[in-house]
C-alpha cells in the first residue's frame, strides 16, 4: 500500500503518466532528433518541399503501419499487408487502364480497390480468428496467395497509371500539396476511428482474449473486424504507392510488410496486444523514412546503406525501449 | 416460483468429472451461498450458468422457463452477471472502460459521456474505501490487487443482472471494503435481485448469506437456511461420511518416534503470497501442506526451490544455511521439485522420453557428452520403479498419458537421489492407478531416508499419505495436524476459519 503512495508522489510521476497516456512520446522524440539530423546534413530536407517529398514517399508506409496497428491491437499480426498492397495496386492500375483513364474510371477503380483490400482482410480474419490458425503462419500463407493473384492480374511490372491519377496525388490545390489534404483527412478518420466501440474492443481482446470472452464480447467477430480494417488501410496504402510510383507492380508491397511491423513497434505498441496507438505507428513509419533519407544524406556508400539502415533501426528501437522504460519506472 | 433452478448439471473435462450432479435453487431477493472444498465443482457450476463453460447435461430454468445458455453473451441476455474469481479485466484499459466493457454505451461510436456517467455510478459506491489512486481514468494494470478486485465487482454490478454470481469476490479486500460490499449486496437483495455468493470465509458466509448450498465431489449434498445452521454443521456437511477415511492404515505413525535431524528447515520464510512460514522436515518424513487452493502452499515450495523470489526468512538444508536464488543451485544442493503443472514446469514438449528423463542427471553430474546406451541403463531402472508404461526411450513424451508423463518427470529426480523432494500438487490430471503408484513410491523414498514435502489440493491424498499436515490459510500456517488429529473435519475447520 505504501509503495503505491510513494510512486505517485515521485518526481517522475508526471512524466510516467504522460508516457502512459501518450505512449508514442519516446518515438516522437526520436523522430524529432532524426529530423534535426536530416536538417543538419541536408538543410533543404527540412524545407517545405523536402517535407512534402518525405510525406509523399512514406504516406504509403504510414497507411500500412496504421493497418498493422489495428491487428496488433488485438494481439494478432498480419504478414500479408504487403501482398494486399501489391494486389490492390495492380487491380486499380489494370482497371484504370481498361476503363480509359478518365476521372470516373479512377474513382471506380479506387472503389474496387477498397473492396479488394476489404475482402483480403476478411479472408485473413476468417482464417486466423474463425479457423483458429496461427496468425503468423496463416497470414504468411495468404500473402503468398494474394501475391499469386496479383501476378495473375499483372504478370510483369510496368503498366503505367493514368496521368489523371498520379498528377492528382503529386499535385497541388490552392498551393498546398494534395498529400497534405490526404494527411488531414487521414487524421480526421483516425480521430473518429479511435472513438469507435471496435477500437476499445480490439484492445480489450488483445489484453486478455479469455477475459474479453468471459465479459461477453464476440471475440471472433472483433478479430475479423480488425483484419477487415487492416485490409482497408492496406488498400489506402496501395493508392498512395500507386500515386507515388505511377505504375503497377505485382511485387511492390512485399518488402513493406515487416517495415509496417517495425513501425508499429517503434511507435510504442505492444506486439502482444492490448496496448498501443495509431499515432505512434505513424511516427514509427516516419522514423523509418527519416532513417532512410538520413543514411542517404550522410553520404553512405550504396553498398553500405542497408547495413547502416538496419543498425539505425535497431538503435531507434533500443532508444524507444530505454526512454519508455525510464519514464515508466 | 424460484428465480433460478439448476438441476442435474454435469460437466467433464476429458476424463475428469468436474461436476457430477449440480443442483441449485435460488429465490429472488436472497443471497445464496455456495460452498465446497477444492475442486468440488462450485466454480464449474457458476461458469456453466455464466456461459463460459458448456454443460454436458442437466437443465436450467429461469423464472420457470427452461433456457439454454450458449455463451457469456447469451447468459447476459438471460439476465446473469458474474464476478470471476480470476478476474476478467483488460489491464491496459481504464477503470471506466472495464466497468462498461461487456456493454459499451453508444452504437458504432462509444458514447464517452454515457460511459463515464455509468462508470461513475458504480465507482461512487466504493468511493470511501477504494483507496488512493483509484479513479475512473486509472489504468487497471497500475491498481493494487484489492482495487482490481473492486473493479471486477463494479463490472459485475454494472451488468444490473437479476441474477449475479460472485465467485470469491472478497479474497483480496480489506475489512472496510468487505463491509461496504456487503451493504451494497443487502441493497440489491432488498430490490429483489438474486445473488449467488461463493466464499471460503465462514464469518462472511454467516454475515451475508440467507441460504447455503453445499457441494461435495461434484454433487450438491444439501441446502440449509443460514439461520438454522452453524459453521460446524456446514463443515460436517462438506466432509460428509468421509471422516473415517482419513488417516487410514496406509500412513504409519512414523515421524513422532524417530525425530531425526531435520533435512529441511524453514524459519519465518516470507515471499509473495506467504508470510512467516516455519516448519521442519525430518529424514524419512512426509510433511503435508493442506488447506484451500492458493493459500501460499505452492508459493512456499516454489520459493524454496528458487523458482519464485523469496523476501525473507532462513532456509536450512541438511544442517547448513541455504539461500534460494534459482533452481540450478537448489538442484545442486539436493532439492527436487515436481509440479502438477507439467506443461509449465515439467516436460520438454515433443522431445524423446530419454531427454525428458535426464536433464537433472546432466546437471548434477556436470555431463557434457553421454552415450545414449549409458544413459538408458540409468533411466530404465528409474522408470521401472514407477511402473511407467512407454514404447521406447526415443518416443516423444507427448505420446504418453498424463500419468506416465508425470512418472517420467519424477524419474528424472531418481537417477541422482535428492535429499528433499518438494511435491507441488503432483497428481493434477493423472489417473487413479498412476496416483497409487506415485504414492507408494513416495512412501518408499521416505523410508529410504528422503525428506518429502507434499502439497495436494485433494484432501484425501493428503490425509492418506502425510505424516503431519500444516494447514495453510491466507498465506500462513494456521494449524498443524498430527496423529489422530489428521481428519477431514479438522482440515476443513482450519482451512475455512476467518483468515
Amino acid at each position: 500500500m505504501t509503495t503505491a503512495t510513494i510512486s505517485t508522489q515521485k518526481p517522475g510521476g508526471g512524466l510516467k503518466r504522460l508516457v502512459e497516456r501518450y505512449p508514442f512520446l519516446p518515438a516522437l522524440l526520436i523522430a524529432l532528433v532524426l529530423l534535426a539530423l536530416n536538417g543538419l546534413y541536408q538543410p533543404r530536407s527540412i524545407s517545405f518541399i523536402g517535407i512534402t517529398g518525405l510525406v509523399k514517399t512514406y504516406l504509403a508506409l504510414m497507411m500500412l503501419a496504421i493497418a498493422q496497428t489495428y491487428v496488433v491491437y488485438a494481439g494478432d499480426i498480419d504478414l500479408s499487408v504487403g501482398a494486399i498492397v501489391s494486389l490492390v495496386n495492380v487491380v486499380i492500375v489494370v482497371l484504370m487502364e481498361k476503363m480509359g483513364g478518365s476521372g470516373f474510371s479512377v474513382v471506380a477503380a479506387l472503389g474496387v480497390g477498397l473492396l479488394t483490400g476489404l475482402a483480403c482482410g476478411i479472408v485473413n480474419g476468417i482464417v486466423v480468428a474463425a479457423l483458429r490458425l496461427q496468425a503468423i503462419v496463416a497470414t504468411f500463407a495468404t500473402s503468398i496467395f494474394f501475391t499469386g493473384l496479383a501476378l495473375y492480374v499483372m504478370p510483369v511490372a510496368g503498366t503505367p497509371a493514368p496521368a489523371a491519377f498520379w498528377r492528382t496525388y503529386g499535385g497541388r490545390f490552392f498551393e498546398i500539396p494534395f498529400v497534405f489534404y490526404a494527411a488531414i483527412l487521414l487524421a480526421i478518420v483516425l480521430y473518429v476511428l479511435a472513438r469507435t466501440r471496435l477500437a476499445t474492443q480490439l484492445l480489450a481482446v488483445g489484453d486478455d482474449a479469455q477475459a474479453a470472452f468471459q465479459s461477453g464480447l464476440p471475440v471472433t467477430r472483433i478479430r475479423i473486424q480488425g483484419y477487415a480494417l487492416c485490409g482497408l488501410f492496406a488498400a489506402l496504402a496501395a493508392f498512395c504507392i500507386t500515386g507515388d510510383t505511377a505504375s503497377g507492380d505485382p511485387l511492390v508491397g512485399g518488402k513493406m510488410t515487416l517495415f509496417s511491423v517495425a513501425a508499429v513497434v517503434l511507435g510504442g505498441s505492444a506486439l502482444s496486444g492490448g496496448f498501443g496507438t495509431v499515432v505512434g505507428s505513424i511516427i514509427g513509419a516516419l522514423i523509418i523514412g527519416l532513417i532512410n533519407s538520413l543514411v542517404f544524406f550522410v553520404g553512405t556508400p550504396s553498398e553500405w546503406q542497408n547495413l547502416v539502415q538496419g543498425l539505425a533501426i535497431l538503435i531507434a528501437l533500443m532508444a524507444g525501449v530505454l526512454v519508455g522504460r525510464r519514464a515508466r519506472a | 416460483m424460484s428465480k433460478l433452478i439448476m438441476r442435474g448439471v454435469s460437466k467433464a473435462y476429458g476424463a475428469t468429472l468436474a461436476l457430477r450432479r449440480g443442483d441449485l435453487t435460488v429465490e429472488a431477493g436472497e443471497v445464496h451461498v455456495l460452498i465446497g472444498s477444492n475442486g468440488s465443482g462450485k466454480s464449474t457450476l457458476c461458469k456453466v450458468l455464466a456461459g463460459s463453460v458448456r454443460p454436458d447435461g442437466g437443465e436450467i430454468l429461469i423464472d420457470g422457463k427452461p433456457v439454454t445458455i450458449t455463451g457469456p453473451h447469451a447468459a447476459r441476455e438471460h439476465g446473469i452477471g458474474i464476478f470471476y474469481q480470476e478476474l476478467s479485466l483488460a489491464g491496459h484499459r481504464t477503470v471506466a472502460e472495464n466497468i462498461c466493457l461487456p456493454d459499451m454505451p453508444g452504437g458504432i461510436f462509444v458514447d464517452r459521456k454515457a460511459l463515464e456517467i455509468r462508470a461513475a455510478r458504480y465507482i461512487a459506491l466504493f468511493e470511501t474505501v477504494a483507496g488512493e489512486g483509484f479513479s475512473a481514468e486509472a489504468v487497471v494494470e497500475n491498481l493494487r490487487a484489492d482495487q482490481r478486485q473492486l473493479v471486477e465487482i463494479m463490472k459485475a454490478l454494472a451488468t444490473e443482472a437479476p441474477i449475479t454470481i460472485f465467485d470469491e469476490p472478497t479474497s483480496a479486500l480489506d475489512r472496510a471494503q468487505v463491509d461496504r460490499f456487503f451493504d451494497i449486496l443487502r441493497g440489491l437483495k432488498a430490490d429483489g435481485r438474486s445473488i449467488i455468493f461463493i466464499s471460503h470465509r465462514m464469518d462472511e458466509i454467516f454475515a451475508i448469506g440467507d441460504r447455503v448450498t453445499v457441494i461435495r465431489d461434484g454433487e450438491t449434498v444439501g441446502t440449509e437456511n443460514i439461520a438454522d445452521t452453524n459453521p460446524a454443521a456446514v463443515i460436517r456437511l462438506m466432509v460428509g461420511g468421509q471422516d473415517e477415511l482419513a488417516a487410514g492404515a496406509s500412513a504409519p505413525p512414523a515421524a513422532a518416534t524417530d525425530r531425526k535431524a531435520a533435512v529441511l528447515k524453514a524459519e519465518n520464510f516470507s515471499g509473495k503470497g506467504f508470510a512467516n512460514v516455519s516448519f521442519e522436515v525430518a529424514k524419512g518424513e512426509i510433511l503435508g501442506f493442506g488447506g484451500l487452493h492458493g493459500q501460499g502452499q505452492s508459493a512456499v515450495l516454489r520459493a524454496i526451490f528458487g523458482a519464485n523470489l523469496a523476501a525473507g526468512g532462513t532456509i536450512t538444508l541438511g544442517g547448513s544455511a541455504f539461500t534460494p536464488s534459482n533452481p540450478r543451485t537448489a538442484i545442486r544442493r539436493g532439492l527436487a521439485y515436481v509440479s502438477g503443472d507439467r506443461s509449465r514446469d515439467g516436460i520438454i514438449q515433443g522431445r524423446p522420453i530419454i531427454e525428458n528423463a535426464t536433464p537433472i542427471h546432466y546437471l548434477r553430474q556436470k555431463l557434457q557428452l553421454a552415450r545414449p546406451a549409458a544413459l538408458a541403463a540409468r533411466v530404465k531402472p528409474a522408470l521401472e520403479a514407477l511402473h511407467t508404461k512407454f514404447g521406447g526411450l526415443s518416443h516423444p513424451i507427448n505420446s504418453l498419458s498424463g500419468g506416465n508423463q508425470q512418472k517420467i518427470v519424477i524419474a528424472r529426480w531418481l537417477i541422482d537421489r535428492p535429499d528433499v523432494l518438494l511435491l507441488d500438487d503432483p497428481t493434477k490430471g493423472i489417473d487413479l492407478s498412476a496416483k497409487a503408484d506415485l504414492f507408494s513410491l513416495i512412501r518408499k523414498l521416505a523410508e529410504e531416508g528422503m525428506g518429502i514435502v507434499l502439497y495436494s489440493s485433494e484432501d484425501a491424498e493428503l490425509l492418506n499419505n502425510a505424516d503431519r499436515i500444516l494447514v495453510f490459510n491466507g498465506g500462513s500456517v494456521r494449524r498443524e495436524l498430527t496423529g489422530a488429529d489428521r481428519t477431514r473435519y479438522n482440515l476443513y475447520q482450519a482451512a475455512y476459519e476467518a483468515a
